[in-house]
């Protein structure tokens, strides 16, 4: 028992709150109780969502305080163990019952568990194991393989739960990892390269002046030759293959599907009509807001979702452009230290942890504002430390804490 | 870290840092093209949402008569509507149809597609003009009808005893196009109501009130959420009340002496042209519906054959009878055709080119002077007065006392009647299909010409006031348009005499007109009728001591001679006028 707590717990901790980093998260925190104070029209307080909201960063403050004792080595040793567990979490999933559309949690009495959300974590814990286990003159494309693999098993688990969102969070750490590990952007740009094939294959002209460019890019690079001719074959083949599986394969109603989900806007009355609902609700803020408790779209319920997935639309109508522009520059401080810290770390693994908690940060709030804007289809990711929700919250704040944690005892 | 073969650690953050920045500054510049550039139609969108335009429908405006007691009122009616959403299993539908005669299968179909959709949070109406009862009856079951809602609006009502009916009139629904385009200054929508018929109509501008708007905030499932603020919105102004110059208790009375009779009466005062009391019967019931008039009782009405719904006042049209020899009377005085003293011998006969004319009373009447002609009512004085006159001045002066023309009155749909003349007679008969013998009937009120009871009812109205009447109106206080004839006063002086004598001597044809309250004059006329009894005509004034004056039309139709129902009605009528008056 000594034996396990000597690797959890860290011996003799720094324990100090780097304000750099927390004190945009309390900016954060502050604009959503607020911005749950003006939606909560629950009688009872207690009910509230401001008061849960409330009563879940009272709970975040122990998480933070308790995440300040961690042994952050301790995820790099045990980092592979996690990830089994993770696997086996979410395979669980699919042996429950169906809530709200999905197979996303594990169920235990009265407790239930979303494996996925914790697995954002652990897949950074797992993957900056990996790449910070590599020697200098690794192979690049071994590794970029097994680092895809790596998201890619878990982010197809999710997908299928079915879990967008998570599994976009997934497979997008890898990419600022990956290059803060110092893999070749070239390597980077081939993962990418097929998906634009696809893209470029609608328009037969596009395709053509890809294929030019892919060409000089190959040749630019000097890969192998083998490695550059399977490349090239490979992305010529996506491209050719699209036109074929789009026209002869797919059914109207799968295209009509793929379409919406690229453009919501061209099916008001359905997909269209959340993001139309959002975007009447931030436009009508206007600079300054229509005030708290004044944003119609918001209090008549025009809004969906507006505790969670919507809370900016919320913000962009109540308190209008001017707290968004405070939001965006409260991260991009945030992310400034981030990467400043994450320079500095001598640990590699510690480095890429914070890399990969800045990236599922980041992430969430750019897929999560370009939805309510109408750049990004709804995929149920809430804004990190605005949205209502405790267990997101909760695991932000671990992230917080860890970060946090880093920077005292790792610099 | 791994160097690799990639940038050194502190160009990779600098990298990182590029592409977060512009990630943010395109996110930026997405809320920025959305709330500052396009501001203004989102905020119309968002104001298009949840601000719904409320009417609410400004009650038209009171009717009074002379003595301020109500006429037409209004009181609220309901529009019953559903919630689909709170209808539940437990919804007596069996009830529901016994109530509000709403079929059963079609309004349990109606809910179950509308609680499919978003609004079903909202109500939809079933049935409007509910009347209090059936509201009551609702009420009473309220448990057995989860998600009724009423709503509230005014409705005409009829609290006094008089009817008035064709007077007042009754409104309709704006149902299309070109009504609702009809008057720009009354700003019609559809299905607002307005004035169709009577003072309801003529007076619309003022009796309709100005409709209020309020602007509510609704949300996405229809439920009210208050008051919207805004300077767009204005408040419910009521119409204007109308006082009438009618005599409700007048009224009554009239109203009761033409109970089961077909026919009209009028009283005026023709001092100033205010109508006191106006039947027509019969009439229809204005109380037996609510709000405008259902189409299904109009056709009803329309397609009786005792016509309820024509105004005979205004729109009937007979033969004068015996009171149109007063004019030829006056003007044969008056221009000295004849004087007072010249005779005629009545043998009950008379003998005009090929033709035999008769007077009413066949014994005839010996020897008749002018004041006898009148108190008799004697024709065969008339027959060779006639002759002295002439067709075109006889036309003339008919015409000067408001024949053959609108009297102006202030209810709509009124006839102007036939004053015959030469143009008019070779018109209709050809220059050669008709004889001077026809003018021995139109002086004695028969053959082509045809009036209404409110052109009759000049007459007394001139002679009372020798000759400086008013154009009849039912406002009281205002003054209408004068109605002068000019007649030189021994003339006016004679006819107030000759119709005196009409109706106090004691065989006078009017005396049943008698009152112990006052003097009375008149004279009777009896229109005949070749479709059964004839009509029986009466009209007069009566001078109180207190100097008031009512002038007083009647007929009534089958009646016989005027001076039996037409007389005798006036005579109570004078009595009421006077009790009134005292």
């Amino acid at each position: 028992m000594n034996w396990i707590l000597t690797k959890i717990v860290s011996r003799s901790p720094i324990i100090k709150v780097n304000y750099r980093i927390v004190f945009p998260i309390i900016i954060l925190c502050i604009l959503s109780l607020i911005l749950l104070n003006s939606t909560s029209t629950e009688s009872i307080f207690i009910e509230s969502t401001f008061s849960r909201q409330l009563l879940w960063l009272a709970m975040g403050v122990f998480v933070f305080i308790g995440s300040q004792f961690l042994r952050i080595q301790f995820f790099n040793e045990y980092a592979y163990h996690f990830y089994v567990i993770l696997i086996i979490g979410i395979l669980g999933t699919y042996f429950m019952p169906i809530k709200g559309g999905s197979q996303r949690w594990l169920f235990f009495g009265p407790i239930s568990i979303q494996p996925s959300e914790m697995g954002k974590v652990l897949i950074v814990f797992v993957l900056a194991k990996l790449l910070s286990d590599q020697r200098e003159n690794f192979n690049h494309l071994r590794i970029l393989l097994i680092t895809i693999l790596l998201a890619g098993i878990p982010a197809l688990m999710v997908f299928n739960q079915p879990d967008l969102g998570t599994a976009i969070i997934y497979l997008a750490i890898t990419y600022p990892m990956l290059y803060w590990a110092g893999i070749r952007p070239y390597y980077l740009f081939i993962v990418v390269a097929p998906a634009i094939s696809v893209l470029a294959a609608f328009n037969i002209i596009a395709f053509y002046l890809w294929m030019l460019l892919l060409i000089v890019l190959f040749i630019y690079s000097q890969p192998k030759v083998f490695e550059g001719v399977i490349l090239f074959v490979l992305n010529v083949g996506c491209g050719l293959l699209t036109p074929y599986i789009w026209s002869n394969i797919l059914y109207e109603h799968q295209r009509n599907r793929i379409l919406t989900f690229l453009d919501p806007l061209r099916d008001p009355q359905g997909a269209g009509y959340q993001i139309i609902q959002s975007m009447t609700a931030i436009g009508s803020g206007g600079f300054w807001g229509a005030g708290l408790g004044h944003g119609t779209q918001t209090h008549l319920r025009y809004l969906p979702v507006r505790d969670t997935d919507f809370i900016i639309s919320v913000s962009g109508e109540e308190l209008g452009l001017f707290s968004i522009i405070l939001i965006l520059s409260s991260y991009i401080f945030f992310i400034y230290w981030m990467l400043v810290y994450a320079e500095k770390i001598r640990n590699n693994f510690s480095s890429l942890v914070m890399i990969g908690f800045v990236s599922i940060l980041f992430v969430h709030l750019l897929v999560n504002m370009g939805m309510t804007v109408g750049l990004f289809p709804v995929t149920g990711l809430p804004a990190p430390f605005i949205s209502y929700g405790g267990s997101f919250l909760l695991t932000c704040i671990l992230m917080i804490g860890l970060i946090n944690n880093i920077i005292n005892n790792e610099i | 870290m791994i160097s690799g073969a990639g940038l050194k650690l502190g160009k990779r953050r600098k990298v990182l840092f590029s592409i977060s920045f512009a990630l943010i500054v395109g996110l930026a510049s997405r809320f920025y093209s959305i709330q500052i550039i396009n501001y203004d139609s989102y905020l119309n969108k968002s104001a298009k949402n949840s601000v719904r335009k409320i009417i609410k429908t400004a009650p038209r405006g009171i009717i009074y008569d002379r003595n301020l007691i109500p006429i037409v009122d209004n009181r609220p009616t309901y529009s019953l509507s559903l919630v689909p959403y709170d209808v539940t299993e437990e919804f007596n539908y069996s009830l529901f149809e016994k109530i509000t005669n709403l079929p059963e299968l079609a309004i349990k179909s109606k809910i179950e597609s509308a609680k499919k959709r978003f609004s079903k949070f909202k109500p939809f109406s079933l049935k409007r003009h509910v009347d209090f009862k059936e509201r009551s009856k609702i009420e009473e079951n309220k448990l057995e009808f989860p998600g009724v809602n009423f709503s509230e609006f005014p409705a005409r009502t009829y609290p006094n005893e008089a009817r008035l009916t064709h007077v007042l009139g009754y409104l309709r629904t704006v149902t299309d196009e070109a009504l609702r385009k009809a008057d720009s200054e009354l700003n019609y929508q559809y299905g607002d109501v307005f004035g169709f018929s009577g003072l309801e109509r003529i007076y619309e501008k003022k009796l309709r009130g100005n409709d209020g708007v309020e602007f509510r905030l609704v949300d996405i499932y229809g439920i009210d959420h208050g008051k919207y603020v805004t300077d767009r919105e204005y408040d419910i102004e009521m119409g204007k009340p109308l006082i009438l110059s009618i005599d409700s208790r007048l009224q009554i009375k009239a109203e009761s002496l033409l109970l089961d009779k077909k026919g009209s009466v009028i009283c005026m005062n023709p001092q100033n042209g205010e109508v006191l009391a106006f039947v027509s019967s019969p009439d229809y019931d204005l109380k037996s519906f609510i709000g405008p008039i259902p189409n299904k009782l109009w056709d009803e009405w329309n397609q009786n054959s005792e016509k309820p719904l024509m105004n005979r006042g205004i729109q009937g049209t007979y033969p004068p009878g015996s009171i149109i020899k007063l004019i030829s009377a006056g003007y044969a005085l008056d221009n000295n055709i004849i004087d007072a003293n010249w005779s005629v011998i009545c043998d009950g006969a008379y003998s005009y080119g090929d033709r035999m004319f008769h007077c009413w009373n066949i014994a005839g009447h010996g020897h008749v002077d002018m004041m006898q002609s009148i108190k008799y009512s004697c024709n065969i004085f008339y027959y060779q007065l006639i002759q002295k006159i002439g067709f075109q001045n006889w036309s003339n002066i008919v015409s000067e006392f408001g024949f053959g023309k609108k009297t102006g009155i202030d209810i709509p749909g009124e006839k102007r009647g036939i004053v015959p003349n030469k143009k008019y007679m070779n018109d209709k008969y050809t220059s050669r299909g008709w004889g001077k013998g026809s003018l021995l009937n139109f002086v004695i009120g028969q053959g082509d010409m045809l009036v209404t009871p409110q052109q009759v009812i000049q007459i007394m109205n001139l002679i009372s006031t020798s000759g400086n009447s008013f154009e009849p109106h039912f406002i009281k206080g205002v003054h209408s348009n004068p109605l002068n004839v000019s007649l030189k006063n021994s003339t006016w002086e004679f006819l107030k005499n000759a119709t005196s004598i009409v109706v106090n001597d004691d065989d006078g044809t009017g005396k049943n007109a008698k009152s112990i309250f006052g003097k009375v004059a008149g004279k009777t006329g009896t229109a005949q009728n070749p479709h059964g009894e004839d009509h029986s005509w009466f009209s007069g004034y009566i001078t109180l001591p207190n100097n008031k004056i009512m002038s007083l039309a009647v007929i009534i139709e089958n009646g016989g001679k005027g001076s039996k129902a037409g007389a005798s009605t006036a005579g109570e009528l004078f009595d009421e006028f006077a009790k009134l008056n005292k």
